[in-house]
C-alpha cells in the first residue's frame, strides 16, 4: 500500500499533470478518535465523504464537530498534546493520519475556511502570493490566478481597483470571501468549512451560502454548520454528531433528504425537530 | 492632597527641563549656541581660543546608538524567532526569566567588563590601536540593550494572533514561509516599539559606554577610532567644570534630553494610531 | 471549471526553515554564551575575594585592597531616601489617577504623559538635575539624601506604573460595593483598594529597588564618592555601582576588586528582581485561584 502517496517526489514528477486538480477526491474515514491528553472528544466515527458533493455535519456545540473537521487536514497537529487515532483516506490512497504525509501539500488538498474570516493584514494581492509562492506558483502566473478565483466568489468587481489595498479593510462578508477565493486558488481537492457563515450578518451570510451550493460537482465539501435550515438548503449528505458516554460521535448519517426527514436515532431525530441541543 | 502628589509627580520633567535650561541660559543668552554647532573643536577651557564644537559628540552619540541596534537587533530577533518557533516551551520560558534577569544587569558592570575583556580583544585585531573605540563601545552597549531587543520581539512574536498562525496552516504554509511572511509582518509593529525603545535607551546611556569609548572627542573616521558621546562627556567633565563650560555641559544633556523625549512620544503617538481602542492615555 | 494554471513543482523552502532555525538558534547560543562569559569572568576573578571581612571591611589602598562596608551602608542609605520619597508620590500619583480622575480626561494625561516623558529621561540627566536641584538650590550638597532624591525621581514612572495598573486590575465592583457599604472615600481607598493593590504596589517597590541599585550615572554628581563610613544622610556616600566606575577608571590594577563588587551587587540585584518575579507570579497565581 502506498501510504506516503503524497510525497513531494510524487509531485515533482507531474508538475503541471493538472491530473487531481481537476478531479475532486472522496474520503473515507474508519475508527477515528480525537484525544486531548486523557480525555476522547470524539470516537468511533466511520462515514464515507462522497467526492463532488456537500456532506453537512450538524450537532450541538461541543458534540467534536469542529475536532474532527480539523483532523481531515491535520489541522490537529497544531494543538499541543493532540492525537489522533483511525483512518482518514483520500481516493488516491493517501492515509491522512499516516505520519510520513507530507502534512503542507495535503493542506493544499484538503483547504480550509474558519469561522472567523482570518485574511492576513497586508493587501489583498500579498493573501494570494504568500500562499500560491509556498506551493510553486511562478510569480507570473499568480495574477492570473488571484483574478479566476476572486471573479468565482464574485469579489472580483467589488476589489479589483484595490488589491494594493489591505485586506482587513474589507466588510466582514468580503473577508470571508476572500479567505474562500484563497483557499480555492490553490486548487484544492476537498474544503472544509468551520460555520463559515455563523460570524457574519444574515445578507453577507446567504451570499456565502450561494457561494458554498455553487462549489457543489467541482469539489468535495465538508461543512459544519449550526444552521439546520442552512444544511437542508444545501448539503448532499448529512452527519448527525451527538455525546454518548462523554464521547463526541455520528449517530445517524446519510442522504441529507433522508437524515432530516426520517431520522432513525432517536437524538439525532429529537435534536433536528429542536426538541434538544 | 493627592492631586498635589500627581501634579508632582507629573510635573517633574518640566521642573528638569526647566533646571537644565536656566543652567543653560549662560549659554544661550551669551549667544554661542550657534558656535555649538559651527565649531570643529571641544576645548571649552581653552584660554586663548576656546571652541565649544559638539558635533562631533553628537555624531558619536547617533554613530554608537544605531551600531549597537544594528548589532544588538539581528541577534535579538533571531533568538526570539527561534524560542517562539522552534524551541520547546520550557526553553522558552526560562530563556525569557534570564533575560528579565539580565536587563537588570546594571550598565557599568557592562563597561567594566567590556573594559576587561572586549577592548583587549580589540586591541589584537587592531593592534596599533588602544582598543577604546566606537567598535569598543558600540559592542557593549549592543550587549545591553540587547535583553531589551529580544524581550520586546518576544512578546511581539507571543502577540501575533492564533487565528493568523492557523490560516497559515491551513493554506499549507510550512514553517519558514509563516514566519517569513505572516508572523513576522505581524509583529513588525512590537518589535519596531522594542528599538525604539533600546535606542532611546542606548543614546542615553552612560557607564556602558563611558569606560571604553575612548573619550576623543572627535569624528571617528573608522570603528576603531576613539570617540566620545555627549553623555560621555557630562560624565566625565561635570566634576570639574565651571562658569560657561558647565552651562555649555547643560546645554547638552538638554539636547540629550529633547531627543529622547521626541523618541519615546513618537513611541507612544505609534501607539495610539495602533490601536485607537486605547483612547490615547 | 477553471482551467489548470501552470505550475512549478512545489519549492517548499525546506532551505529557508533550516537556515531560520540555524541563524535563531545560533543567536539564541550567542547571546546565551556572552552573558555566560560575562558572569563567568566576574566570578573567576571576584569570588575568590568576597569573604565576611570584604563585606565588612573598610576600603584600603584606593580600593585595591580591603572591603565594601561604608559602601553597603551608603547604598543602604540611598536607597532609603529614595524609598521614603517615592512610595508616597508614586503610591499617591497613581491613586489619584485611578480613583479620583476620568480616565483619558485631560488632567489624566498629561500627568501620565508627565511620567511617562520622566522615564525617557538619561540618567546622566537626572544626575544633573539632583546636582542643581537638591544639592544646591535645597543645599543638601554631595550627601546621600541628595543621591537617594534623585533616585527617586528616576524610578518614580516605574511605581506609578505598576501601582495604576495594579489597582486598574481590581474587581470594577469594589468601588460600588464599598460605596453601597456608606464608607467615605477616604475609608474605601485605605481599607479596601490600597490593601487590595498592595501586591502589585510591592512588585513596583521591588523593581524600582532593582533599577536603583544599578544606578551610577544619577549617583556621580549627587551622593558623591566619599568612602568614610557615612554617619548621617547629609554625609557624601559612595554607593557600589559607583564604586565600580571609580576603580574602572582611575584606579589601575583594581580588576579584581572591581569583580567582587560586581559580583556582590550583581547578588543583590539577582535576589531582589527574582523576589519580583516571585512575588507578582504568586499573586497572580492566588488571583487566578480566588476569581
Amino acid at each position: 500500500m502506498n501510504s506516503t502517496g503524497l510525497s513531494r517526489e510524487n509531485d515533482a514528477e507531474t508538475p503541471s499533470s493538472g491530473g487531481h486538480r481537476t478531479v475532486a477526491a472522496s474520503l473515507s474515514v474508519s475508527g477515528l478518535s480525537v484525544h486531548y491528553r486523557d480525555f476522547t472528544a470524539v470516537g468511533g466515527i466511520d462515514l464515507e465523504i462522497p467526492e463532488g458533493e456537500i456532506t453537512a455535519l450538524v450537532g450541538p456545540s461541543g458534540c467534536g464537530k469542529s475536532s474532527f473537521l480539523h483532523s481531515l487536514n491535520r489541522l490537529t497537529d497544531l494543538i499541543p498534546g493532540c492525537r489522533v487515532a483511525g483512518s482518514i483516506r483520500l481516493s488516491d490512497g493517501t492515509e491522512v493520519t499516516h505520519p510520513k504525509t507530507d502534512v503542507l501539500s495535503l493542506r493544499r488538498r484538503v483547504g480550509i475556511v474558519f469561522q472567523r474570516p482570518n485574511p492576513f493584514p497586508q493587501s489583498i494581492r500579498r493573501n494570494f502570493e504568500i500562499p500560491l509562492k509556498e506551493h510553486g506558483w511562478r510569480k507570473r502566473d499568480i495574477p492570473d490566478r488571484m483574478e479566476t478565483v476572486l471573479r468565482e466568489v464574485g469579489l472580483w468587481n467589488e476589489i479589483s481597483d484595490r488589491l494594493h489595498k489591505s485586506a482587513i479593510a474589507l466588510s466582514g462578508g468580503q473577508q470571508q470571501r476572500l479567505c474562500i477565493a484563497r483557499a480555492l486558488a490553490l486548487e484544492p481537492e476537498v474544503i472544509l468549512f468551520d460555520e463559515p457563515c455563523s460570524a457574519l450578518d444574515p445578507i453577507a451570510s446567504g451570499v456565502v451560502e450561494d457561494l458554498i451550493h455553487s462549489l457543489r460537482g467541482r469539489l468535495t465539501v465538508v461543512i459544519v454548520t449550526h444552521n439546520l435550515a442552512q444544511a437542508r438548503r444545501i448539503a448532499d449528505r448529512a452527519a448527525v454528531f451527538w455525546v454518548r458516554d462523554g464521547i463526541g460521535t455520528i449517530v445517524e448519517h446519510g442522504p441529507a433528504e433522508r437524515v432530516f426527514t426520517a431520522p432513525s436515532n432517536p437524538d439525532a431525530a429529537s435534536y433536528l425537530s429542536g426538541a434538544r441541543g | 492632597m493627592l492631586g498635589l502628589l500627581a501634579l508632582v509627580a507629573g510635573g517633574m520633567v518640566l521642573l528638569i527641563v526647566w533646571y537644565l535650561f536656566s543652567n543653560a541660559l549662560p549659554v544661550i543668552e551669551a549667544g554661542r549656541l550657534a558656535a555649538f554647532f559651527t565649531d570643529s573643536l571641544w576645548q571649552p577651557r581653552s584660554q586663548r581660543d576656546p571652541q565649544f564644537g559638539v558635533v562631533s559628540m553628537l555624531v558619536a552619540s547617533f554613530l554608537v546608538t544605531l551600531l549597537a541596534v544594528a548589532l544588538a537587533l539581528p541577534v535579538g530577533l533571531a533568538g526570539a524567532v527561534f524560542h517562539r518557533f522552534y524551541a520547546p516551551p520550557v526553553l522558552e520560558r526560562w530563556n525569557r526569566r534570564m533575560l528579565e534577569l539580565l536587563i537588570g544587569v546594571p550598565s557599568v558592570v557592562f563597561g567594566f567588563w567590556g573594559l576587561m575583556v572586549i577592548v583587549p580583544l580589540i586591541v589584537r585585531l587592531a593592534p596599533h590601536t588602544s582598543g577604546q573605540s566606537l567598535l569598543a563601545a558600540s559592542i557593549v552597549l549592543g550587549l545591553m540593550i540587547l535583553p531589551i531587543i529580544a524581550l520586546t520581539s518576544q512578546a511581539a512574536l507571543q502577540a501575533v494572533p492564533p487565528a493568523q498562525l492557523q490560516a497559515a496552516a491551513g493554506l499549507g504554509m510550512g514553517r519558514a514561509r509563516t514566519i517569513w511572511s505572516v508572523a513576522l509582518p505581524a509583529a513588525k509593529g512590537g518589535i519596531g516599539a522594542g528599538v525604539l525603545l533600546a535606542l532611546a535607551r542606548a543614546i542615553g546611556e552612560t557607564m556602558a559606554v563611558v569606560l571604553v569609548c575612548g573619550n576623543i572627542p572627535q569624528i571617528p573616521k573608522s570603528l576603531f577610532d576613539g570617540i566620545r558621546p555627549v553623555t560621555s562627556t557630562i560624565a566625565l567633565e561635570m566634576g570639574y567644570a565651571t562658569a560657561s563650560h558647565k552651562a555649555l555641559l547643560f546645554c547638552a544633556a538638554l539636547i540629550l534630553v529633547l531627543f529622547t523625549a521626541l523618541l519615546v512620544g513618537w513611541l507612544s503617538f505609534r501607539k495610539v494610531e495602533s490601536d485607537p481602542g486605547t483612547g490615547g492615555a | 471549471m477553471t482551467p489548470p494554471t501552470p505550475r512549478a513543482r512545489p519549492v517548499a523552502p525546506v532551505w529557508l526553515d533550516r537556515a531560520l532555525a540555524f541563524a535563531g538558534a545560533t543567536a539564541a547560543l550567542l547571546s546565551f554564551g556572552l552573558f555566560a562569559w560575562l558572569v563567568w569572568d566576574l566570578a573567576r576573578l571576584g569570588l575568590p575575594r568576597i569573604s565576611w571581612t570584604f563585606l565588612t571591611g573598610e576600603i584600603e589602598d584606593a580600593g585595591r585592597s580591603g572591603g565594601i562596608g561604608p559602601l553597603l551602608v551608603s547604598t543602604l542609605l540611598i536607597l532609603v531616601c529614595c524609598l521614603a520619597l517615592v512610595i508616597p508620590l508614586g503610591t499617591g500619583c497613581a491613586l489619584w489617577l485611578s480613583e479620583f480622575v476620568r480616565r483619558g480626561s485631560l488632567a489624566a494625561r498629561l500627568v501620565t504623559g508627565g511620567v511617562d516623558l520622566l522615564a525617557s529621561v538619561p540618567s546622566i540627566v537626572f544626575g544633573l538635575f539632583g546636582m542643581v536641584f537638591f544639592g544646591q538650590t535645597l543645599k543638601m550638597g554631595f550627601s546621600i539624601l541628595s543621591g537617594g532624591l534623585t533616585l527617586a525621581c528616576m524610578i518614580l514612572p516605574i511605581l506609578v506604573r505598576t501601582t495604576l495598573s495594579a489597582l486598574e486590575a481590581l474587581p470594577a465592583d469594589l468601588r460600588p460595593a464599598s460605596a453601597g457599604l456608606g464608607l467615605t472615600r477616604t475609608t474605601s481607598i485605605v481599607k479596601l483598594l490600597l490593601p487590595a493593590a498592595l501586591p502589585g504596589i510591592v512588585v513596583g517597590i521591588t523593581l524600582g529597588i532593582g533599577r536603583a541599585l544599578s544606578e551610577t550615572a544619577a549617583l556621580i554628581f549627587t551622593s558623591g564618592y566619599s568612602i568614610r563610613w557615612p554617619s548621617s544622610f547629609w554625609d557624601s556616600g559612595r554607593a557600589l555601582s559607583v564604586h565600580i566606575y571609580d576603580l574602572t577608571l582611575n584606579v589601575p590594577q583594581s580588576g579584581a576588586m572591581a569583580s567582587s563588587t560586581a559580583l556582590v551587587l550583581l547578588a543583590l540585584i539577582l535576589v531582589v528582581n527574582s523576589a519580583a518575579v516571585a512575588l507578582s507570579e504568586h499573586w497572580l497565581r492566588r488571583r487566578h485561584q480566588t476569581s
